[in-house]
């Protein structure tokens, strides 16, 4: 196939291609049909679809160059808005290549011009078929949701050299862990921050997206909670409209009938190691967890290949019916016993944004 | 003077059948639709509240459209004529009339507006060169033996 075309068009001038992005797919969609009905009042029967696309494309493209040198007549003019006889001046233009009647005549007004006389006997002659579809107003403009200033919000920019008129800074919940709100909780909440504590932040910040990275990529095959059990009704509430979003459950809570799932031997350890400490379960966590994420932090190949082999063979012990112990592997910030202290609508909102951000993000 | 007088009343007349036919417009409905039309004035950097311009850029690109297509049924019209010619003993091969690349390409070329649109589309619209496994494919169906 030669794709001699294509290069040609380029070169031609990619200032005429202001239709070729995606956004645009909508528009020639449209164009395509309007121009399937002009084609069928005409008296066609049948069409090529590349000649369908071509003829759509003309479609668009000559709107545009209406639209474009009405503009041009206008700001010549002095003015921001087209008014009637722009549009003639530009009909006009673009009709000149072929005549009109008319065209030669000096002093010819633009009212009486052969363009307009031409269209008014058009719309006289011809059958005028609506648009098969109802076509909504379009592009959709999304409203955005504006962060309030300092001013408006009530707060005291952080440091003088904030102006408050300028947009507030986001909710520090929505980028930093619990544990981090819970050991600075005054730190967050003061305006001022000193060097030190704005460091310490930074680091708890880092560790709570590594966190939440292992959290989720641990709820594969943990089968615990993503965020605790008092969280895990609630995120299942949060995520009802996409299930794959929703928590995991646990056993008991729903009666699901799953088949055991017969551990390999080399994973038994593993699995066992966990069962075996349901008392100090968040201690036993932290140790088997901070290795794997000094492991991970230290960027080795060999350590996150063998994670992702653990990962991937793993898998298989997902399971409901097993009681393993509530907290899951990933909570590392869990180890803090004072959670049942935080409020709930708190942590569903911050669970909510983080989630939302993870994914986005993968 | 007389002059002056009678092409001020020409212009009355102009003007007022103008506006008449302004506000007929928005009695008929053009296959175009105005949604379309106002996004794409709207990319352009055109502005204007009135709704009834609107219309008569859709009403003015509509009679365009019809215009190439017409063309190109004249033309097809006239490669059907001229393949049943040669061939009287047989009917034609296509009865129906078909919009193809080749037609519109040629209406397009005879069309002549593109010289004073910013890009040179339709007389570069061509067919694009293929590898075919048959020395006859693509060739014009009327000269083809069947």
């Amino acid at each position: 196939m030669n794709n001699g075309c294509l290069e040609q068009r380029k070169k031609e001038g990619s200032k005429s291609f202001k239709f070729g992005s995606k956004s645009d797919d909508f528009a020639l969609a449209i164009a395509k049909v309007a121009a399937a009905q002009v084609c069928d009042s005409v008296g066609f029967q049948g069409f090529h679809l590349s000649a369908l696309e071509t003829l759509s494309d003309i479609i668009v493209r000559y709107i545009f160059s209406i639209g474009k040198s009405a503009n041009l007549s206008a700001n010549l003019g002095g003015r921001v808005e087209a008014n009637l006889f722009d549009i003639i001046h530009g009909l006009e233009e673009l009709g000149s290549g072929l005549g009109f009647a008319g065209a030669s005549d000096v002093d010819r007004c633009v009212v009486n011009s052969g363009i307009v006389r031409d269209i008014i006997h058009f719309v006289g002659d011809a059958d005028f078929v609506p648009f098969a579809y109802d076509v909504p107003r379009f592009p959709v403009v999304k409203e955005l949701k504006e962060i309030g200033s300092f001013r408006e919000k009530g707060e005291d920019p952080p440091g003088e050299h904030i102006p408050s008129w300028l947009p507030a800074f986001p909710v520090p919940e929505t980028y930093a862990t619990r544990s981090s709100v819970e050991n600075e909780p005054m730190s967050v909440s003061i305006g001022k921050e000193t060097e030190s504590v704005l460091a310490s932040v930074e680091r708890k910040t880092k560790r709570s997206l590594l966190n939440l990275q292992l959290r989720i990529a641990n709820n594969e095959y943990e089968g615990g909670s993503l965020h605790g059990v008092e969280n895990a009704s609630r995120a299942r509430e949060d995520f009802e409209g996409n299930p794959y979003l929703a928590a995991p459950l646990h056993s008991g809570e729903k009666d699901v009938e799953v088949s055991p799932v017969v551990l390999p031997a080399k994973l038994s350890n593993e699995v066992t190691l966990r069962n075996s400490v349901p008392g100090n379960a968040i201690v036993g966590n932290n140790e088997t967890f901070a290795s794997a994420i000094d492991a991970m932090k230290s960027g080795l190949c060999d350590s996150n290949n063998g994670k992702k082999k653990l990962l991937s063979t793993q898998r298989p012990t997902l399971r409901f019916k097993i009681g393993i112990r509530k907290k899951s592997l990933g909570t590392v910030p869990d180890f803090n016993p004072r959670n049942e202290d935080l409020e709930k609508d708190d942590k569903k909102r911050r669970v909510e944004t983080i989630l939302k951000e993870s994914i986005q993000s993968s | 003077m007389n002059h002056k007088q009678q092409s001020n009343d020409g212009k009355h007349d102009d003007d007022s059948a103008l506006s008449d036919f302004l506000a007929s417009l928005m009695d008929y409905t053009p296959s175009i639709p105005d949604e379309l039309v106002e996004h794409c004035l709207a990319k352009s950097g055109f502005q204007c509240p009135d709704v009834r311009l609107i219309r008569l850029v859709a009403v003015a690109s509509q009679k365009f459209v019809a215009e190439v297509a017409s063309d190109s049924l004249q033309h097809c019209k006239a490669r059907q004529a001229a393949g049943a010619k040669d061939k009287r003993d047989k009917q034609p091969k296509d009865k129906r009339l078909i919009l193809t690349m080749d037609d519109l390409s040629k209406s397009l070329r005879e069309v002549g507006h593109f010289e004073s649109i910013d890009f040179v589309y339709g007389v570069n619209v061509k067919q694009q060169e293929y590898f075919a496994d048959n020395p006859s494919t693509g060739m014009d169906p009327a000269s083809r033996d069947e």
